[in-house]
């Protein structure tokens, strides 16, 4: 309600009526923000043990039940460590910027631990990962074929993300949050149904938002693939299969022996290409969304109200925006405003050249990636795909030997 | 028995979820940028409240309609979170029930979808990448080919920059926070009505809506300006803040900035610029335009109607600079200290130079037509440095320039004799021309919705799509001498000399109103919410509604001959009549 007052003008009185005063009260923030961390630390801690030492899935299944219990909606979604890249981000383009320990903690604590035992934060410590896990009955397979193309928008959302933190724009991953609305039992309208639409896609298949959209997986996807102590197929594997089907992030290969018909030097000769069309791709991403950043700068808030300022300036007749309202009451004037929004168009079209380069960048990779041709004997776990769910335990029949 | 119980939950669980999914997103797009207070009724009664401000049961009424569209939105609001409520809750019920439905069974994917060559399934991601690439790459070039209009308005030329670099840097310059939340829990805090509140003027007592030359803002004669009086009189004070003598007699118009007020003024003596304070009246500075290299120890041949000091001043809030028949050019800072001045060189003008000066951001923009030497010249109003010059082939003329804002666009747009032309005002590059003026140009351009409009007397008014530089219709019916035309994105107006306001189509040309008001008009007229207010030269106010049936809403003599054309602010009114400054500002009563 209080919200809501805030969202409309008061309504005038002539009565002599006084607004309430409204008090907020301020909870004991600082002992949460330290149980948070600790909890964080105990939970990623619990995986670790689970998954790596015992090889077990029942207490990655009792952590995912917590985790969603408080960081979800004990503690509303927040701070999450997925939205944390935006204040790195701005930290380290803004020295101005003072960013709160506890939210660079959030992000870093996991990298550290996946660092050290691979993606255990994604395995359940990690509310929005734990929710789908827990909603999840079948793990239907999407083609591999499509979910490598699908893979690559964790990186892109990444890359934008960060293009509209550093420029101060939006803290956009906070914004489209899907499951926040969830955890607090309200919010905007339209993400609430995008999260339940990703809920009822997670009941069918394995995690799909951390897979093809969340980019603090992605980022934790590269350290995961160089840390110290990982999940491995045991050795006394037997080939059974079953692991690799029972894998909801189709995370785990089956032996395979390459017999590729193509010869080996039309194989080289693709990876040359690519790697010579590699700065190409840079450069046009650079140039697309260098010509996009106009429009991409609509999302600063000073662009917004300068675009109402300008329209209703042209047209003065026209019913006033609040937002224009506003700003001239509070002495505003169009030429400094246009004064601060050039600074910011300039902004934009630098940081939209490295983002779309990166964007080509991230094409390019996952081209070169694709192009490599490798001999499995054994069954592997991809390392970057692999969250630590531990659902392959209990179905390997080998799995009782190492544990 | 037990399993298929579980199945037919699900199942129903399942239909309920999808239906309300729908519900909840149609819903979701209605509600949507809906602004309850902004709705139609409520805006007419509040603009028909405003007319006739002692109406109590209109009040009432509009309070009501306040109250229930407060209400209904919230409750709209409420049964869609109740909605989604029901639509999780029947996700927990889909979910265990399929949970124990499959209970039983070792779950395990059943089919392998991807063919056993791996090799295959890269050859194929790589395929479907290429694709994908290539329709990121067509959506890009298709929305950037589709926004291009609204693109170039936010890149801007490469001087731009460099004028509002200048703006910036101003030490009281007012700033919104541009730094989002300072952790992850708030992303709400960047909306932008919230952060909008936390704007900070650097003078509290500075007027809300600034006048920054002459017909206002860009000189485009439209004033953002509310709560405008529509009755006074200055003989019985009525409506008067205040009224002050002006030391020197000029015929050029206030500016406001702040909570001062510039004009001029000149004789044979002395060329000055005057302060006022806003709130009072007083006369808070004198600035002499003296001791300025080159300056004519005699002073050039002007007409009584015309004067020294015909030409407005301009100001970006931070410096205000006038201009003088002389040639003489003056900048000070906002205390009066004189930043620069220089000469431009003696106007050869058989009426008098009158020109107003014009602000683009921290640049003063001059129209020197003249018949010896006519170009444009843009300096920078701190320093007085040049930033451009352009030469003119133009005849003399007595109009002064405005800034047009197309497709969000600024261009610079010029009468002449015989072009109205667009300049890019950051570099004095030509960016389209229509000829059509003759004889002796004195009013100003106008411009509204991506037009430019253009009139002089025994010319004829002419309408251009800026975006083009085409010329869109011809029409001389009724032509303005001195006073300038103004319009709206559906009509134009202007007001002749022989007294006649005339009102057209801005899209046809058509002549759609006439008004014979048997007086005549040098001053300009000005639209401020929703109505055009417009001084005749014997003091008369006429006050006429801007939509389709344009009425005579007020007329009423206010006592002193004026020729100047009226500043408007948050309020108020600024005038200069023949011998004195006077503020209206509606007495409460």
């Amino acid at each position: 309600m209080i919200i809501a007052q805030n969202r409309f003008p008061k309504p005038d009185f002539e009565s002599g009526y006084e607004y309430p005063f409204f008090s907020y009260q301020i909870p004991n923030e600082t002992a949460w923000v330290v149980f948070d961390l600790v909890m964080l630390v105990l939970l990623m801690s619990i995986v670790a043990w689970a998954v790596i030492k015992r090889r077990k899935r029942k207490p990655v299944f009792w952590v995912s039940i917590v985790s969603v219990a408080y960081f979800g909606f004990f503690r509303t979604g927040c701070v999450c460590s997925i939205g944390a890249i935006q204040n790195v981000a701005l930290a380290l383009v803004d020295s101005s910027y003072a960013m709160p320990l506890v939210v660079l903690l959030f992000f870093v604590l996991p990298v550290l631990f996946t660092l050290l035992f691979g993606r255990v934060f994604c395995a359940g410590v990690c509310p929005f990962g734990a929710l789908q896990e827990l909603v999840n009955i079948k793990s239907y397979r999407l083609p591999r074929s499509v979910t490598a193309v699908l893979e690559m928008l964790p990186w892109i959302y990444l890359i934008l993300a960060i293009l509209f933190a550093v420029t101060r724009s939006s803290f956009i991953i906070c914004r489209f949050d899907p499951f926040i609305g969830i955890f607090r039992l309200g919010g905007d309208i339209g993400m609430i149904t995008v999260g339940a639409l990703l809920l009822i896609a997670a009941v069918f298949t394995g995690r799909p938002f951390c897979r093809f959209l969340c980019p603090y997986g992605a980022l934790l996807s590269l350290f995961s693939r160089v840390s110290i102590r990982k999940i491995k197929i045991t050795p006394t594997c037997i080939n059974c299969d079953l692991c690799q089907r029972a894998c909801p992030l189709d995370a785990i290969r089956p032996p395979y022996e390459n017999k590729v018909k193509e010869s080996r030097v039309q194989g080289v000769k693709r990876i040359i290409i690519y790697m010579v069309v590699l700065p190409l791709m840079a450069l046009a991403g650079a140039f697309l969304l260098q010509q996009m950043s106009g429009s991409l700068s609509r999302v600063n808030k000073n662009v917004h109200l300068y675009d109402l300022v300008v329209k209703y300036e042209q047209n003065p007749q026209d019913v006033q925006p609040l937002e224009v309202e506003v700003f001239y009451a509070q002495g505003g004037t169009l030429e400094e405003l246009t004064g601060r929004v050039e600074k910011i168009f300039a902004e934009f079209k630098t940081a939209s050249a490295v983002a779309g380069a990166l964007i080509g960048l991230v094409i390019g990779f996952t081209l070169i990636g694709l192009s490599l041709k490798r001999t499995r004997k054994t069954y592997e776990i991809d390392d970057a795909a692999c969250v630590n769910c531990g659902r392959c335990f209990s179905y390997c029949p080998q799995n009782h030997i190492i544990s | 028995m037990r399993k298929s119980i579980l199945r037919n939950i699900a199942i129903v669980s399942a239909i309920g979820m999808i239906t309300f999914s729908i519900m909840l997103i149609t819903n979701y797009f209605q509600v949507r940028g809906f602004n309850p207070l902004q709705t139609e009724v409520i805006e007419t009664l509040k603009q028909i409240n405003d007319e006739n401000a002692n109406n109590i049961e209109l009040q009432e009424q509009i309070r009501q309609l306040d109250l229930l569209a407060r209400s209904a939105y919230f409750v709209n609001l409420d049964r869609l979170k109740l909605g989604v409520y029901i639509l999780i809750g029947m996700l927990v019920v889909f979910v265990l029930t399929l949970r124990f439905y499959f209970a039983e069974d070792k779950q395990l994917p059943g089919k392998q979808v991807d063919p056993v060559d791996d090799w295959l399934i890269k050859t194929n991601a790589r395929k479907y990448i290429g694709w994908a690439a290539g329709g990121l790459v067509v959506a890009a070039l298709l929305f950037v080919f589709l926004s291009s209009p609204h693109l170039s308005s936010g890149a801007p030329d490469n001087e731009k920059p460099e004028v509002i670099a200048e703006v910036e840097s101003s030490s009281d310059e007012t700033q919104l926070d541009e730094s989002p939340d300072d952790s992850t829990v708030s992303s709400e805090s960047l909306d932008s009505l919230e952060s909008l509140s936390s704007l900070n003027s650097s003078d509290p007592s500075s007027a809300a809506v600034t006048s920054n030359a002459f017909r206002g803002n860009n000189s485009n004669a439209v004033s953002p300006a509310r709560s405008i009086p529509v009755k006074w009189d200055l003989a019985s004070g009525e409506n008067i803040a205040w009224k002050s003598d002006v030391p020197k007699h000029g015929f050029n118009s206030p500016v406001i900035t702040g909570n001062k007020v510039f004009i001029t003024g000149a004789d044979d003596q002395a060329r000055e610029l005057y302060c006022y304070d806003l709130s009072t009246g007083k006369r808070l500075w004198t600035l002499a335009a003296s001791n300025i290299p080159g300056s004519p120890v005699q002073m050039p041949k002007t007409t009584n109607d015309t004067g020294l000091a015909a030409s407005t001043v301009a100001t970006n809030g931070q410096q205000v600079c006038a201009i003088f028949a002389t040639g003489d050019i003056i900048c000070a800072d906002m205390n009066g200290k004189r930043l620069w001045a220089k000469n431009l060189g003696v106007p050869q003008n058989h009426y008098g130079y009158a020109s107003s000066l014009l602000a683009f951001g921290n640049t003063v923009i001059v129209q020197y037509d003249n018949s010896n030497t006519p170009r444009i010249l843009a300096f920078d109003m701190a320093t007085g440095a040049e930033r451009w010059t352009k030469t003119r082939t133009d005849k003399i003329t007595w109009s002064s320039p405005i800034i047009a804002y197309i497709n969000n666009q600024p261009q610079l747009v010029l009468m002449g004799n015989p072009g109205i032309t667009g300049y890019n005002p950051n570099n004095g590059e030509q960016l389209w021309r229509v000829d059509g003026m003759n004889g002796e140009v004195g009013a100003s351009p106008c411009s509204a919705a991506g037009r430019v409009f253009g009139a002089s007397e025994y010319a004829a008014l002419i309408a251009i799509d800026a975006t083009t530089g085409k010329q869109l219709w011809k029409a001389d019916d009724y032509l303005p001498e001195v006073s300038s035309p103004v319009a709206t994105k559906d009509n134009v107006y202007l007001a002749t000399s022989y007294g006649v306001l005339a009102c057209y189509d801005a899209k046809t040309g058509e002549l759609k109103h006439s008004h014979e008001l048997n007086t005549e008009f040098y001053s300009s007229p000005v639209i401020t919410e929703g109505k055009l207010y417009l001084f005749s030269n014997d003091g008369q106010m006429f006050i006429y509604s801007t939509n389709e049936d344009f009425q005579l809403l007020h007329s009423f003599e206010t006592g002193q001959r004026t020729f100047a054309t009226p500043a408007f602010t948050d309020g108020k009114i600024v005038v200069r009549t023949e011998s004195s400054l006077y503020c209206v500002s509606e007495k409460k009563s």
